[in-house]
């Protein structure tokens, strides 16, 4: 079971629903805020026309923009054209409006603002910090052109702090968000896959007590048998007892070094039933292995069954990884050619028949 | 009639010793001749010199792994098959790296031992199942640039295919075949730390035409000078 998927959408979300709360602030503050003082200062404007123009201009920014940043992190480009037109927007409405009462009236800074953390939110956070910076030095040039006085100033500046502070406030609180989201997720990552290697653990310690129990049975009677002169080592039957009971104590010790994929677990399994016959069966691996599909590993695992059953004495299957896939052989005394299952299901199955020796190999591509 | 080879065991559990001593017994050429063993190499080197052309050492004395202690005996002018139940292909690759000749693990050493130890004393590469399988799991950057034939070689050879149907399966002769393998083990020969061991082994595959010495090239061929030949690190050496 694969446990990746579920914890990199639950960062995945995380930052989508902090998107959209910021979609919804941006548009929030544009109609209700922005809109509001538009209206309510609306015999003030030279041209209310102009100013309703503007408004609108930048409605169409807030929707452009959400739709980028609800697509995934948008790209430079895209991310500061709409930002530039947020900022030539709050200038233009910013040198229409009365000199002198432009601060008071002006509701077009806050939004363009406002735009820049929406569409800048999820990129580095210095571009935000420069927009920003940039759209207070543009309408504080328009406020020097208008004629700057020291009351213009001071309150050039509360605006700054005021709603400047505001944005730079929520861009760094989604930021940390964020940031505590992909720690969660980490977190989450590092449980589940601490979950799985105990499970597996678990797994291993039981089948590896279940062989043990087995070769309580099996093993101690031979030796207990050589030990006590019974058995004849020169008896060719007693000689594949013992190499039966050798290959499945070799099997025991290495496999506490591999980790158990699920078709050398399977190999296992069919190459169990082979050893109660008396085959004495040998699984080697080269390599790291890559992961097998279900399918794929049905077919490989049946070319085995039918491979190991015709087996009189010996058999080695081996897995190595190849260019795009694994590559999984079979030499076993069958004597005579095996028929082997269909291939497919991207498992192509080659064999050769050499004397009373078979070689047969059941090769899987990725690609 | 040739001197049969010299060889040492160095061996902590005396059933191992005996067993590979009947080994060498039995072989019917007699072309091994045993002539000490020892329990460690403290134990060796405290004995009288004697003539020995290959040691075979165990990896494993005393519950400790001395693949450090190899350089040192093929310094000494020692040839080293290592025995070992041990398959970990790291294990295998670092013996190797370390101018062991040839690598053989306890489960091969009825088929190939003797067979590796002539092959050491005439300095001949000798690929067991275990080296193949090694070389096959080899992940290192470091690792040599095996051609696809030599890897598909060796990837029969570890399936467990004789030579011949290794041929076979190929449609070329059993020799080529060894030729391939051989040569795979060669070019790992001219990789890693250098080792008189290794110089014999490639001066021999050279004078046997198993491998070119142009084609001795460290995997990290990109690194080429504009005449093509490698920009550090002599080829051969």
């Amino acid at each position: 079971m694969t446990t990746v998927q579920p914890t990199a959408l639950m960062s995945g979300r995380y930052q989508r629903a902090f998107t959209i709360a910021v979609v919804f602030l941006v548009a929030g503050w544009h109609l209700a805020g922005a809109g509001g003082q538009l209206l309510h200062n609306r015999s003030a404007y030279g041209s209310f026309a102009f100013q309703c123009a503007m408004w609108l201009f930048m409605a169409l920014a807030i929707a452009a923009g959400s739709v980028l940043v609800l697509r995934g992190t948008p790209g430079w480009r895209p991310a500061w054209t709409v930002a530039m037109i947020a900022l030539a927007a709050s200038t233009a409405a910013a040198a229409a409006s009365p000199a002198g009462q432009m601060l008071a009236v002006n509701w077009a800074w806050g939004s363009a603002g406002w735009i820049g953390v929406l569409v800048l939110l999820h990129r580095r956070f210095a571009e935000l910090a420069w927009f920003l910076a940039a759209l207070a030095l543009a309408t504080f040039g328009v406020l020097v052109w208008n004629g700057l006085d020291r009351t213009d100033l001071a309150g050039f500046l509360a605006v700054l702090a005021w709603s400047t502070g505001a944005q730079v406030a929520v861009a760094a609180g989604v930021k940390a968000l964020d940031v505590a989201a992909g720690h969660a997720a980490a977190a989450a990552r590092s449980e589940d896959a601490a979950r799985e290697r105990a499970a597996t653990a678990e797994i291993i310690r039981a089948a590896r007590h279940a062989r043990w129990l087995a070769l309580q049975e099996s093993a101690v009677p031979v030796v207990a048998e050589l030990a006590a002169g019974t058995a004849d080592p020169g008896d060719a039957q007693v000689r594949i007892r013992c190499a039966v009971q050798a290959a499945r104590l070799r099997r025991l010790l290495a496999e506490s070094d591999e980790v158990p994929g699920s078709l050398m677990h399977e190999l296992h399994a069919s190459a169990d039933v082979a050893e109660r016959r008396g085959v004495a069966v040998e699984i080697e691996t080269a390599g790291p292995l890559p992961q097998v599909p279900g399918s794929a590993r049905r077919v490989i695992t049946d070319a085995a069954i039918a491979i190991l059953t015709a087996a009189r004495s010996q058999a080695r299957i081996t897995l190595a990884t190849v260019a795009a896939g694994i590559a999984v052989s079979f030499v076993a005394d069958t004597g005579t050619v095996v028929r082997l299952p269909a291939a497919g299901e991207g498992v192509a199955i080659e064999q050769q028949q050499d004397g009373g020796m078979l070689w047969a190999e059941a090769r899987w591509n990725s690609l | 009639m040739e001197q049969p080879v010299t060889v040492a065991i160095i061996e902590d559990h005396p059933v191992v010793t005996e067993g590979v001593a009947s080994w060498i017994r039995s072989d019917p050429g007699q072309r091994v001749r045993l002539v000490q063993t020892a329990r460690d190499l403290t134990e060796l080197s405290a004995m009288p010199p004697a003539p020995v052309d290959v040691i075979i050492l165990d990896l494993e004395l005393s519950g400790e792994l001395v693949t450090a202690q190899i350089p040192g005996l093929v310094a000494a002018g020692y040839r080293v098959v290592a025995f070992s139940g041990h398959s970990d292909p790291a294990i295998v690759m670092e013996t190797l790296d370390n101018g062991a000749h040839a690598y053989v693990s306890k489960d091969e050493g009825r088929d190939h031992l003797v067979e590796a130890v002539l092959a050491a004393a005439a300095d001949r590469p000798y690929v067991t199942r275990s080296q193949a399988r090694a070389m096959l799991a080899d992940q290192r950057p470091t690792r040599p640039a095996l051609s696809q034939q030599e890897r598909q070689a060796l990837l029969l050879w570890f399936q467990g295919m004789s030579k011949a149907s290794v041929g076979r399966r190929m449609s070329i002769s059993e020799n080529t075949v060894r030729q391939y393998i051989s040569r795979a083990r060669a070019k790992y020969a001219a990789t890693g730390r250098t080792a008189p061991s290794k110089d014999a082994l490639l001066a021999r595959a050279i004078e046997d035409g198993v491998i070119k010495p142009a084609e001795i090239i460290p995997y990290q061929s990109f690194a080429r000078t504009a005449d093509g030949r490698p920009s550090e690190g002599a080829p051969g050496r």
